[in-house]
């Protein structure tokens, strides 16, 4: 049937002019930046829907705090997936933006815009420091370089006050609730992953790319060395930096001296699992990722009795997950994505050629 | 203090100029890009256009048409849809009757019931096939009673109207495209000037005391590249013309890539000088630059194992080499400002010019991961060209390829050399590929001179005979002693101070070692120059016209 027409009269086999709606929803799957605009809008309704408490309370505070960690991640999975690079100081990252927030605004009782300018000021500074260094040191070396370098600053922040609390949390002359910190996070996240995704599509992101592939090559074809690392480890730690802040509008207290708090190894060892679990050239992947090592605890596992009892399970499993992926997905959760996307586009072509015959 | 302020004042003239230039290059660009852009973006219109005029003429080319060929065809596809899904059923049924067969065999029982049953299911089947054949008469019935024939004239009218439109249309389109191409080029062309008349105010006020012949691209004087007490290059002294092909070649650890490296600046060189003639003509001074920026200034280079990024495709890629001719800065391109997209476009477009001349078009969605090495090597030489380079060098170009590949690959560089008017540096292992493009050789051993000229005298030189297959004593020596480190590249302090005549020995390539050795016993130079392609013959011709 379909030949006919286009034998006898020349026709193009295309049935109808595709609506104005289907261009608009085609224009809508095909630019990977609508879906960072549709998941924040559910993750805001969702939120929202939370807050209301018509969905438990727990999951937004468990969103919020896996969104601020999220946000970390993605610069870490720019840092670690497209420019090769190592770090460690993803803990000590996020002090600054936390300790910036405190002093700013609950000491000095400045506006928002200070603390943020402060926090991302810093984050610029000790981000150019680490990224000259990485001109000569590379590896594990590396690892090691950040890992004291964060534990300076967490010295330097149980030196400063050890325990820090801002109660009171003031947007462009408004109070905001501790409960509403999700939205505000939300919003942040979706504009650091458009950011990030444009980073990586545009030349920056090839030429980090190229960079981490060969660094002879990737200077033959006119790419800085210096320039590109110190690009990453900026993005990297004033990403980090922001992760404090938004961690201070969530939780609103941080103890530096704590082992098992902001600061500490384990935010960044957790935030290198949860970039590997997801994959760690794709920022959809941080995302999963963070959820997986922050989020499934508040969100999934509270409401089972079990692993209410023995919150050790999880961490368990966290760990397991880091050693399968290893294994069997070097790609993460992403190219398990990928891959089963691949496998129901063949199935469904297998199923079609079944039912009507290989010509179709 | 006054000695540094102009040494400053130097510097920042000089980044300005880099700026002007690169201002100046980026129009050149988008003006030979623009009219292919255009063409595409036309055609791409035009087809919508067709499109859309065929969806209308779908409803009047339907009345028009034979309805009983139409109906027969549509339904004959249905039946040919039922016959592939019940394929199955009989399948099924044949099965199921062979086993009964086969099992009442095997009891020593009568198997008549199992065909009787056989018999019976298929019967059912066609039974089933004949209803829906009936089926389909009726629809047909019914469809030729819905839409009596019509006659033609109507969509005739139709069409010709349609392909009037379509006319109108293309010219109209044509027309604002030349109209838009017009208009933007005068505007690119003015901007361009600007450029070209701050470039000049720029240029009067650098000072260059560096003297170079017109004809010579890259002088080499007097390099010498120490690693400790290994001399790797030891006072080398050469010129590379423009637009001449330069063969680079020595036995294994001659310092051949070391070279290399300190003229792309990967190393820096112990003494000596080297000057290059850059795009703008000007000598300059390759010591005074970096790695990175030595593109900048129009040396290109490839690498001996292929050095591409793998993640990404074949397109971009080569749009790796272009990343510092983009105009807008890293913070735009953050934020997803369209004219990034823009750019891109154009370069896209370019390097898709770029692959069509390497044949490569077909390859450039691909990613660069899992292509052949062949390929890859190719789409290395094509990312060396996005740079627009005045000096390619080659590193070891046919190192892993056939026989029919490096015959292409000779074409291809000599195509590169007549269509990009760049000059090739390359070093290459491959006797047959240099002897027959090279306009000029030069041959080192343990960094030093052995000979330089064109590929028969350095064929015929003493020294180079010596040095590929040792002095004529050892010549019935086991093969095994042929065999030197292949890993000779950079060797220790101690056993390259120290090297003895029979070490200087290397793998000559298999080639041309039994030319090499009938040049030697016969010493008749005539047979040995043996060229493979007829258009390297006639450049051997020409050589030895101009001797």
């Amino acid at each position: 049937m379909k030949g006919y027409l286009l034998k006898n009269y020349g026709l193009n086999k295309s049935p109808l002019a595709p609506s104005r709606l289907t261009l608009g929803l085609k224009r809508v799957i095909k630019n990977p930046m609508y879906y960072f605009i549709i998941f924040g809008i559910i993750m805001l309704i969702i939120g929202n829907l939370s807050v209301k408490k018509v969905l438990p309370y727990s999951l937004s505070t468990g969103l919020a705090t896996t969104f601020a960690y999220s946000i970390a991640s993605v610069g870490f999975c720019l840092l670690m997936g497209y420019s090769g690079l190592a770090s460690l100081g993803t803990g000590g990252f996020i002090g600054i933006g936390t300790y910036s927030i405190y002093y700013v605004m609950t000491v000095a009782n400045l506006p928002f815009i200070f603390a943020l300018v402060a926090a991302v000021g810093i984050a610029v500074v000790i981000g150019a420091i680490v990224g000259f260094i990485s001109l000569r040191i590379e590896g594990i070396y590396l690892c090691i370089l950040t890992l004291g370098l964060s534990e300076i600053l967490r010295n330097l922040f149980v030196v400063l006050q050890d325990t820090i609390i801002s109660s009171k949390f003031y947007l462009f002359g408004n109070s905001v609730q501790r409960s509403s910190g999700i939205f505000i996070v939300t919003v942040a996240l979706v504009i650091v992953m458009i950011i990030t995704q444009n980073i990586i599509n545009s030349p920056t992101g090839r030429a980090m790319l190229a960079m981490k592939n060969s660094t002879s090559a990737a200077q033959a074809m006119g790419v800085s060395l210096m320039k590109y690392r110190l690009t990453a480890f900026i993005i990297c730690t004033v990403y980090a930096s922001l992760t404090g802040i938004m961690l201070m509008i969530v939780i609103r207290a941080a103890q530096a001296s704590n082992s098992a708090g902001f600061y500490a190894l384990i935010t960044s060892l957790n935030i290198l699992a949860a970039v590997i679990i997801g994959g760690y050239r794709s920022v959809w992947g941080a995302v999963f990722g963070t959820f997986i090592m922050y989020g499934l605890q508040t969100v999934l596992l509270s409401r089972v009795q079990f692993f209410v009892d023995n919150p050790v399970v999880i961490t368990f499993i966290s760990g397991i997950l880091v050693i399968l992926v290893v294994m069997f997905y070097p790609g993460g959760a992403a190219q398990l994505v990928r891959e089963a996307k691949n496998g129901i586009k063949k199935l469904i072509r297998k199923i079609k050629e079944c039912r009507y015959g290989k010509d179709i | 203090m006054a000695k540094i302020f102009d040494k400053l004042t130097a510097r920042l003239i000089e980044t300005r100029l880099l700026k002007a230039r690169q201002s100046r290059e980026w129009t050149d660009t988008e003006l030979s890009e623009l009219p292919v852009m255009q063409e595409r973006k036309t055609a791409s219109r035009l087809s919508a256009k067709q499109k859309s005029l065929n969806n209308r003429l779908k409803a009047s080319a339907f009345k028009a048409c034979d309805k009983e060929e139409y109906i027969d065809e549509l339904l004959s596809d249905k039946l040919r849809r039922y016959d592939v899904r019940h394929f199955m059923s009989y399948r099924a049924a044949y099965h199921s009757a062979a086993k009964a067969v086969f099992k009442a065999q095997k009891n020593g029982e009568d198997h008549d019931a199992a065909l009787d049953a056989l018999a019976q299911k298929t019967a059912a089947l066609d039974g089933k096939r004949v209803e829906y054949i009936a089926k389909l008469e009726e629809q047909k019935k019914k469809f030729l009673e819905q839409n009596p024939a019509s006659d033609d004239a109507e969509y005739q009218a139709l069409k010709e109207a349609c392909e009037k439109e379509f006319d109108e249309y293309k010219a109209e389109t044509e027309k604002r495209g030349a109209e838009y191409v017009e208009r933007r080029t005068a505007k690119l062309r003015s901007k361009r000037e600007k450029y070209e008349a701050k470039e000049k105010e720029l240029r009067a006020k650098v000072k260059s005391d560096i003297e170079l012949p017109d004809d010579v691209l890259l002088r080499v004087e007097n390099l010498k590249m120490y690693f400790g007490g290994l001399k790797a290059v030891d006072d080398l002294t050469f010129d590379v013309k423009a637009g001449e092909i330069f063969g680079l070649i020595g036995p294994n650890g001659a310092g051949k890539t070391t070279v290399f490296n300190c003229i792309t600046r990967f190393y820096n060189a112990t003494g000596g000088n080297m000057y290059f003639r850059n795009k703008d003509g000007e000598a300059i001074d390759l010591r005074r630059f970096k790695v990175h920026d030595v593109i900048l200034e129009g040396i290109s280079r490839t690498f001996q194992n292929v050095e591409l990024v793998r993640e990404i495709s074949v397109l971009e890629n080569l749009l790796v080499a272009c990343t510092r001719n983009y105009r807008s800065g890293m913070f735009v391109q953050a934020l997803g400002i369209p004219t990034v997209r823009r750019e891109d476009d154009i370069l896209k477009s370019k390097a898709m010019g770029i692959l069509k001349f390497m044949g490569l078009e077909n390859y450039a969605a691909w990613p660069a991961m899992g292509l052949p090495y062949g390929i890859l090597k190719k789409v290395e030489i094509a990312r060396a060209l996005m740079a627009n380079p005045k000096l390619i060098i080659l590193d070891e170009p046919a190192a892993g390829l056939n026989n029919t590949e490096t015959a292409a690959l000779a074409d291809t560089i000599v195509k590169i050399r007549d269509e990009f008017g760049c000059a090739v540096f390359l070093v290459e292992h491959d006797m047959s590929l240099v002897m027959s493009i090279c306009d000029r050789i030069l041959a080192i051993s343990f960094g030093k001179t052995l000979a330089i000229g064109t590929p028969r005298e350095v064929q015929s030189d003493k020294a180079v005979q010596e040095a590929y297959l040792g002095v004529s004593d050892d010549q019935d020596e086991p093969a095994a002693e042929e065999k030197t480190d292949a890993a000779e590249e950079q060797p220790d302090a101690t056993s390259g101070e120290e090297h003895d005549a029979t070490e200087e020995k290397a793998d000559a390539a298999s080639v041309e070692e039994p030319t090499e050795k009938a040049d030697k016993n016969a010493e008749s130079p005539k047979k040995t120059v043996a060229p493979k392609k007829p258009a390297a013959a006639k450049r051997a011709k020409k050589t030895k016209e101009g001797e």
